[in-house]
């Protein structure tokens, strides 16, 4: 099978050297690309965390307070998850006028300019929640190594 | 100024944020590094390491992002921001899709993991079984041991107590083993017996072995059956038997389990009992037909020999009356003997001594079986004590027996007379070395008029006299006898209290 393809790879190769305007083995990738990539990412982010916290119920495993902690943070990145989607989109309607004066922390940003930049700002601070989320995760998973640090004492006793 | 607002808390929440997800991230590796560390067998604090790492990598990417770009903008480096811009960009997407590749592998992990700690947990189980078999092996082997000898005692105990036949057959009929009361019972050693003979040894008719057998293969068991063996000394066994045949898996005959009951003294009982009742109810046809015949039969001699007086004794008539005479008596004989045989004489029982009764026979006998060249030998035991009882009518009984055993035997043979005390009662035998007596004549021979002889030299009254004479004496005739082997009759007589002596029936 293999062997009857090669004369035809032969030729196909013998023809790109010859006239290689017409392969098109590439396409341009020109700037939105990344961001839409990022925001897929994000929505696979969000659905996989989904998945996860419902296994962690589905198997019954939240019933301790480990995984409980470690739903949690599946639930609070979900949320970061839709907070960063929405400050991405919203960023490409800011318009760039808005910030004013020097990257220090003297700068501010003008609200008249777009009604979308309020939102903008509120949707900036999103460590309020992936903070909350990583000490939730924190907690869960030290949760889990003191409780089978126990049953491990339990057992050598 | 009023329509703005600073961005200093958004810079100092993302800068801090950052670092604390960072910090927070590595804290959970941490934790699920010894997670792994401590369960090292656990695949799910395993894929719970690896997806912290993946999140520690997501904050790591991110967090260093948002704090390296706060600083290169404030330090006045955009150019320096803007070129890193894409990989950091880059790598925080790349961390996001790690994060949510390896998430996404949790079910899958929870179920090998579950399988896992199941199979461990199996394993555990099993291992704790073992070890505690090990530790009490000794005692569970000694436990089982002693179970094992006294279920084996319990059901030994009954094998090699019980009063019935109980034997075990290989697939080719063999005796494999035999309980004590069988061995009692067949007479055999279990030498003999066990591995070297079959049951259709000890069957007197292979008919009947094979319908045993055909009835075991087709139902698989047998009840209640009645069944003619040999003992080792010849003698008849009726067994009552019930047996079950084992098979293998496939099918096939393992052995053959059975117990026998012996019942041949019931056998011979019934037997007796059925010729007693038969023999009454000739004796009563008998007794009639004799008074009958005897007055008219009296009247014939008298009147016959008044007219022999008359005749002179060369004469024809003289000679034709002397044969109506010897028949006449020979007729009143044979009624003699009917009237005999029906008890109807009187018997004047009196001690006597059976040995010297026996021996008096003998004596008489003894030139005639020298002519026909029979040996008789005597083994008489001399301690038996002295019976009540008619003697002459007893030896009428010994002197039937014996002239039947001689004319059992056809030339040159043996005949053996045996008297032994047997509790309380004494065994006369006498035993030939004829022919024997067929089997299918057997219940016959003590009947009135039943003879194998030829027609003119027996009347057939014998035997069944002398069974009536031994009844008068509460005892009774047993006979064994083997076709080609020759016959043994033993008179059972009871030995009676002298105080009971001197009766006349």
């Amino acid at each position: 099978m293999i062997r009857s393809r090669v004369p035809a790879v032969i030729l196909a190769a013998l023809v790109l050297c010859i006239k290689p305007d017409c392969a098109e083995a590439f396409q341009s990738h020109p700037a939105p690309e990344g961001l839409y990539v990022h925001q897929i990412a994000h929505v696979v982010f969000m659905i996989a965390m989904g998945f996860l916290a419902y296994w962690l119920q589905y198997n019954q495993l939240i019933r301790e307070r480990g995984w409980r902690l470690i739903q949690l943070a599946c639930l609070l990145l979900i949320l970061w998850n839709v907070v960063a989607f929405v400050g991405h989109w919203v960023e490409t309607h800011i318009p760039d006028a808005s910030v004013l004066g020097e990257p220090d922390w003297s700068q501010r940003i003008r609200i008249d300019l777009h009604p979308l930049i309020p939102l903008y700002y509120m949707l900036k601070l999103d460590h309020l929640v992936s903070v909350p989320a990583m000490i939730a995760l924190f907690l869960g998973v030290r949760s889990l190594y003191k409780q089978a640090l126990a049953e491990e004492h339990h057992f050598d006793e | 100024m009023n329509d703005s607002y600073p961005l200093a808390p958004v810079w100092f929440v993302d800068v801090v944020g950052s670092s604390l997800v960072i910090v927070f991230a590595f804290l959970a590796v941490m934790y699920a590094a010894r997670l792994a560390r401590i369960q090292k067998s656990s695949l799910i604090w395993t894929y719970m390491l690896w997806l912290c790492t993946a999140l520690a990598l997501f904050g790591l990417s991110r967090g260093v992002g948002h704090i390296a770009k706060r600083f290169l903008l404030m330090t006045d480096m955009r150019d320096v921001w803007v070129s890193l811009r894409p990989y950091s960009g880059g790598i925080n997407t790349v961390a996001f899709v790690l994060v949510a590749s390896i998430t996404l592998f949790f079910q899958r992990v929870q179920k090998i993991n579950r399988e896992i700690l199941q199979d461990k947990k199996a394993l555990e189980t099993a291992s704790r079984e073992v070890m505690h078999l090990n530790r009490n092996l000794e005692s569970v082997v000694q436990e089982r041991t002693d179970e094992l000898s006294r279920s084996e005692q319990k059901f030994r105990r009954i094998f090699e107590s019980s009063m019935d036949v109980i034997f075990i057959l290989d697939d080719n009929g063999r005796f494999l083993d035999v309980n004590p009361a069988g061995i009692s019972t067949l007479g055999y050693d279990r030498d003999l017996l066990v591995g070297q003979m079959g049951l259709n040894d000890l069957c007197t008719s292979g008919e009947a072995y094979a319908s045993l057998f055909q009835e075991l293969h087709t139902t698989g068991f047998v009840k209640d059956r009645e069944c003619l063996f040999l003992a080792r000394n010849g003698s008849e066994l009726h067994l009552l038997l019930s047996a079950t045949i084992r098979r293998g898996e496939s099918g096939e005959t393992l052995n053959y389990e059975g117990i026998a009951k012996d019942i041949t003294s019931r056998v011979q009982m019934e037997r007796q009992l059925q010729q007693a009742d038969k023999l009454a109810s000739l004796g009563q046809i008998s007794t009639g037909i004799a008074h009958e015949i005897n007055n008219p039969l009296g009247i014939i001699l008298g009147y016959t020999q008044l007219l022999l007086r008359e005749q002179a004794p060369a004469s024809q008539m003289h000679d034709d009356l002397k044969t109506i005479e010897k028949h006449t008596r020979n007729c009143k004989g044979i009624v003699e003997d009917l009237l005999k045989f029906s008890r109807s004489t009187a018997i004047r029982k009196i001690p006597f001594d059976v040995n010297g009764s026996l021996a008096e026979v003998i004596s008489l006998l003894a030139h005639q079986f020298e002519l026909d060249k029979i040996d008789i030998r005597t083994n008489l035991d001399v301690t038996i004590p002295k019976i009540t009882g008619d003697a002459e009518k007893l030896k009428q009984v010994f002197m039937n027996l014996l002239m039947n055993a001689r004319q059992a035997i056809s030339g040159k043979g043996e005949i053996s007379v045996t008297t032994r005390r047997n509790g309380d009662s004494v065994d006369i035998s006498i035993s030939d070395t004829g022919s024997g007596i067929a089997p299918q004549v057997m219940n016959k021979i003590f009947d009135p008029f039943f003879t194998t002889k030829p027609v003119g030299e027996g009347t057939g009254l014998g035997l069944s006299v002398s069974y009536g004479i031994v009844q008068d004496h509460n005892g009774h005739i047993e006979v064994e006898s083997r076709s080609g082997k020759g016959s043994t009759f033993t008179v059972i007589l009871p030995l009676i209290e002298q105080s009971e002596a001197e009766t006349t029936i």
